[in-house]
């Protein structure tokens, strides 16, 4: 089964795929349109800067089992059978922020979702697109991204490709670095930029 | 084998699912005192201020018991347990035998001890027949008294004001929710109820009541006379352990737990409101009454119960509360004293909108307290769940901008 993988060294903090999901998950569905929705349909993958400024495109893991949906006060937050994804029936969501002290990655928020009861602010966090991927679409995420820190595909694919970048890397005559140079570069001057403002 | 669980909250129901996931066959028997549908208890205080129905309450389907292939035994209590003969006794006489057991049976409200107490219109809020009550009587009410300034006071309060009621809220400590925040938290959420129209006593308690079948006043120990015409008691919870035999089991304030949720008597775990567990935080024994916690234990009981051991690492205090425009979220030890050698550190609070506090044991973090902006809570919690060496400075884990990201290498 393909999911969403992370590859956090190659984010460069674009945030392009902030806009895709909050599009993906308006009413209209395009993001001309969707700006002008009420209320404003928000991302539910969040860009967070790290301890160089690095970006990090944090969403939710599914985690299993969920420490959300063990918490959920009224059995709001469940897992889809055929794909593992863990959702919010927002019509359930009390909006009482339980999952918020319970969920380690911090990636639940809170407000009125265009998908959800209207004038009622709910918890809403990442549901793999799951709308898309039935019509065949991939999760607006991965499509969104443009340097590969966000792919759509089988974890063990993904676990191969690493494993094979990181032996390549480490072998004399080494091909391909594991992160492209470009990417490297921008990290570590961001790295520089920090060091060098605390020093 | 025939496992037979004392209680249908939340940690009996989640131990029977545990039990069902490894054990398909063996006898279930859970005894209930309530008759009511596996339900949400936090939510009761949803119903009585109005934004959720009561139908909304069950959080199991109405076939949840012949679904999991559970005898259920329900409007009865346990009130004796014969450990060396492996045999619980009920309200009723009627005798059911075990292998293994489980005591789930919460918590009761600590009772108020006052003079006419037998009127109508005073109330606890523990139950969902409590609050279908409370709801029922709301319609002749017009001023309220809350006596208690914990968190289930607190929701009391607020929800009668959010229902047009006048409320008076009776605190003995000092500041609201003394035992979940530290002052300036507290104070922050007092200051929103009072200018939303709440009234608020500091340092008096309830001597008597006064009225002619239905409450009328209330008479404090000063003696000043308080009109009303509802009253909510939330003075907290004792566990439901009456019953338990204590040459055979180690009680405490609650029952006591090893770290696979096991009394001190072989075959009969404990979980929920009546167990004493090791608190993470404090690094001693404490009782966390708090549904996520008897959600959590009920299930690892129900794991080693059907003989798959399962460690509990240890509770934690946590809650989260909100009232109308402010969101507050405590985790672990967040009020500690002066004599316990923790550093705090905040930052905000009135009239910042935002306030963080957080405590420290050396570079480990036992607790925190957030007044809005609540959402990355779940990191701080993980933190500390894990005591995770801070190798972040506090400046950086309180500001607007801490995300997971921050922890990475």
């Amino acid at each position: 089964m393909k999911e969403v993988i992370v590859h956090p060294k190659r984010c460069v903090g674009c945030m392009q795929c902030m806009p895709a999901c909050a599009t993906a998950h308006s009413r209209t569905r395009h993001l001309v349109s969707a700006v002008l929705e009420t209320p404003q349909p928000k991302p539910r993958v969040h860009v967070g800067a790290g301890r160089f400024n690095e970006g990090f495109p944090n969403r939710c893991r599914h985690c299993d089992p969920a420490p959300c949906q063990l918490t959920c006060l009224t059995g709001a937050i469940y897992r889809h059978a055929g794909t593992q994804t863990v959702m919010i029936d927002p019509d359930r969501c009390i909006n009482c922020a339980s999952c918020a002290m319970a969920c380690p990655y911090g990636v639940i928020r809170f407000h009125e979702d265009p998908l959800g009861p209207p004038g009622r602010a709910v918890a809403v966090k990442c549901d793999n697109c799951v709308a898309r991927v039935a019509e065949g679409q991939i999760p607006a995420c991965v499509e969104a991204c443009k340097v590969g820190a966000l792919t759509y595909e089988e974890r063990d694919t993904a676990m191969k490709r690493q494993t094979l970048a990181v032996a390549r890397s480490m072998s004399s005559g080494a091909g391909e670095p594991v992160l492209p140079p470009g990417v490297g570069l921008l990290r570590t001057m961001k790295e520089s930029q920090v060091q060098l403002l605390k020093g | 084998m025939k496992y037979v669980i004392l209680g249908n909250g939340i940690a009996g129901v989640c131990a029977a699912e545990a039990i069902r996931t490894l054990d398909l066959e063996g006898e279930i028997v859970m005894v209930g005192d309530e008759t009511f549908l596996p339900y949400s208890r936090p939510m009761i205080s949803y119903v009585l201020d109005g934004s959720e129905p009561h139908d909304k309450l069950p959080i199991r389907p109405a076939d949840f018991y012949e679904s999991m292939k559970i005898k259920p035994v329900l409007g009865q209590r346990a009130v004796s347990l014969d450990v060396e003969n492996r045999r619980v006794q009920l309200a009723d006489s009627t005798c059911i035998d075990y292998d293994r057991l489980l005591i789930a049976t919460g918590a009761d409200p600590r009772p108020l001890r006052a003079a006419h107490m037998d009127l109508g219109g005073i109330f606890y809020l523990r139950t969902e027949s409590h609050v279908r009550q409370q709801v029922a009587a709301l319609s002749t009410a017009r001023r309220a008294l809350v006596l208690g300034g914990g968190l289930v006071g607190l929701k009391a309060a607020y929800a009668l004001l959010k229902r047009g009621l006048e409320v008076t809220l009776l605190i003995t400590s000092g500041y609201p929710l003394s035992l979940q925040v530290d002052e300036i938290a507290g104070k922050m959420v007092l200051d929103e109820l009072l200018r939303r129209g709440l009234k608020v006593l500091v340092g008096r308690s309830v001597r008597a009541f006064e009225g002619n079948g239905v409450v009328r006043a209330a008479v404090t120990d000063t003696g000043s006379r308080l009109p009303c015409d509802m009253v909510i008691i939330a003075k907290g919870v004792l566990p439901s352990r009456d019953f338990i035999p204590r040459q055979h089991i180690h009680v405490d304030l609650g029952v006591v737990v090893d770290d696979h949720l096991q009394t001190s008597a072989a075959g009969i775990h404990a979980a929920g409101d009546v167990a004493e567990s090791v608190d993470i935080s404090r690094g001693c024994r404490w009782v966390n009454a708090l549904w996520p916690e008897a959600a959590v234990q009920g299930r690892i009981a129900g794991l080693n119960m059907a003989g798959r051991p399962v460690v509990y690492p240890g509770s934690m205090s946590r809650n989260v509360l909100r009232v109308y425009d402010l969101d507050v979220l405590t985790l672990g030890h967040a009020n500690p004293g002066p004599e316990e050698g923790c550093r705090i550190v905040w930052s905000g609070g009135p009239g910042k909108g935002r306030y963080r506090s957080l405590v420290l044991k050396d570079d480990i973090l036992v607790g925190a307290v957030l007044v809005n902006q609540v959402e990355q809570g779940g990191v701080l919690c993980a933190l500390m769940e894990n005591r995770v060496p801070l190798r972040l400075s506090t400046s950086r884990l309180m500001a607007p901008d801490f995300n997971f990201a921050c922890l990475l290498p």
